[in-house]
């Protein structure tokens, strides 16, 4: 019975550790916003502002992949 | 007889083939069915999988005194492999710069574009310290892109060794030797679990860890080397402390600040790889259970671009870092 809550608890705390991502994808939408938006005033400087938009996906992404870490860590380690 | 100009006489150039849509399709349904033919005798099972990586042999390599053991485990060996490749692609670049030709061809030329393209935004960010920040940048993205390419051939994390385990699979023979594990539960004590002989190696938090270590380190060195024992002054920041009291203390504050996330860059940096790679192994290990036939080389398709991405946000974020030591706080006040 015991082993069945804390198989129970891992998958239950694994969701919502993810809803954490919610702002990732926030984040992610606004910054290609405004990369979108400087590309169509200013068609020339598409390679520069496309370096840019890709780094700050990362960085966005990243905070993501540390709930999905934690998500993680519930489901296979502990 | 018509005098033909030499200038303008040119051999009959071929019109250049224009790229149909019906080459590729007949190789896609070719596989499509050898897909489906092969999981009709042979089903995917979800492997095992764990955030340790798994050690090949029982004794360990190696055993230091305050260390402990190190064990020859499978990312070490996918590791060794990335490595041979690197020496073999330099070498062959240092043979075709040896030939003398103005235009290099080839890996050459593929090469020479790599270093071209961030050079130029390492000296855009850089300046001055372009040729001492470069190689940290260049070798980190060289070494994590060929770690995330390799990690897709596939036979990575798949071919293995079968053990015993509590909670495995009953097996099935394929040709000779090579046993498969299928779908079911077996009974306790006789099921088999596979232990993969390579895996990719930036799903390894050692691997991870101690880039992270080089780069945040080096960062620091590269510091120290352009301004000095000044540099530590971005820490431990006592210059305004006597001078404006208030302020001061606030310049103390952000100081330390400063030197918390200098401890942050190494988690962040090892745990953006490694969520990553990671997550992109259960998202393979999963997909190819539930729908084996085409929907895995899409998740392969994505886990290529990510692994080139994460490979360009970890060393552009090393220059970033390295580049920003290098300006003390003299570059950065607002007129």
């Amino acid at each position: 019975m015991t082993g069945d809550i804390v198989a129970a608890a891992k998958f239950i705390g694994a969701g919502l550790s993810m809803i954490g991502a919610l702002g990732a994808g926030v984040g992610i939408g606004m910054s290609v916003q405004g990369a979108l938006e400087g590309m169509a005033r200013n068609p020339d400087s598409y390679g520069n502002l496309l370096t840019n938009m890709i780094l700050g996906i990362a960085f966005s992404e990243a905070i993501a992949i540390y709930c999905l870490v934690i998500a993680f860590l519930m489901l296979f380690v502990l | 007889m018509e005098q033909t100009n030499p200038i303008e006489t040119s051999p009959v150039e071929k019109p250049p083939r224009r790229w149909r849509w019906g080459i590729n399709r007949w190789w896609i349904l070719l596989f499509i069915v050898l897909t489906i033919i092969g999981t009709s005798f042979i089903a995917p099972v979800m492997p095992h999988i764990q955030v340790a990586p798994e050690p090949l042999l029982e004794k360990p390599l190696v055993t230091l005194p305050v260390i402990g053991a190190i064990p020859l485990t499978n990312t070490l060996v996918a590791m060794l492999i990335v490595d041979v490749i690197l020496i073999a692609l330099a070498y062959s670049v240092y043979r075709n710069s040896k030939k003398g030709s103005l235009v290099p061809s080839g890996i050459s030329g593929f090469f020479e574009m790599l270093v071209d393209m961030l050079y130029n935004l390492t000296e855009n960010t850089a300046g001055r310290w372009a040729k001492k920040i470069f190689p940290w940048f260049a070798t980190i993205l060289i070494l994590v892109l060929f770690t995330n390419l390799v990690k897709l051939i596939p036979g990575f994390e798949s071919i293995g060794i079968l053990h015993h385990a509590e909670e495995g699979h009953p097996i099935q023979q394929v040709i000779g030797n090579v046993y498969t594990v299928t779908d079911g539960t077996a009974a306790p004590g006789e099921g088999y679990v596979v232990t993969p002989f390579l895996r990719g190696t930036s799903t390894d938090l050692n691997f991870t860890v101690a880039l992270a270590l080089i780069s945040v380190i080096m960062t620091q060195v590269i510091g120290v080397r352009a301004q000095g024992p000044r540099y530590f002054s971005k820490f431990l920041n006592f210059t305004t402390m006597f001078k404006k009291p208030f302020l001061g203390f606030m310049d103390f504050i952000v100081g330390i600040l400063e030197l918390i996330s200098e401890f942050a860059k190494i988690l962040s940096f090892s745990f953006r790889l490694f969520g990553v790679m990671f997550s992109g192994v259960v998202l393979v290990a999963i997909v190819s259970q539930m729908v084996p036939v085409f929907v895995p080389s899409l998740i392969y398709f994505f886990e290529l671009f990510m692994g080139v991405i994460q490979a360009f946000v970890f060393g552009m974020l090393t220059m970033v870092f390295m580049a920003q030591a290098t300006q003390g706080h003299g570059g950065e006040e607002h007129q």
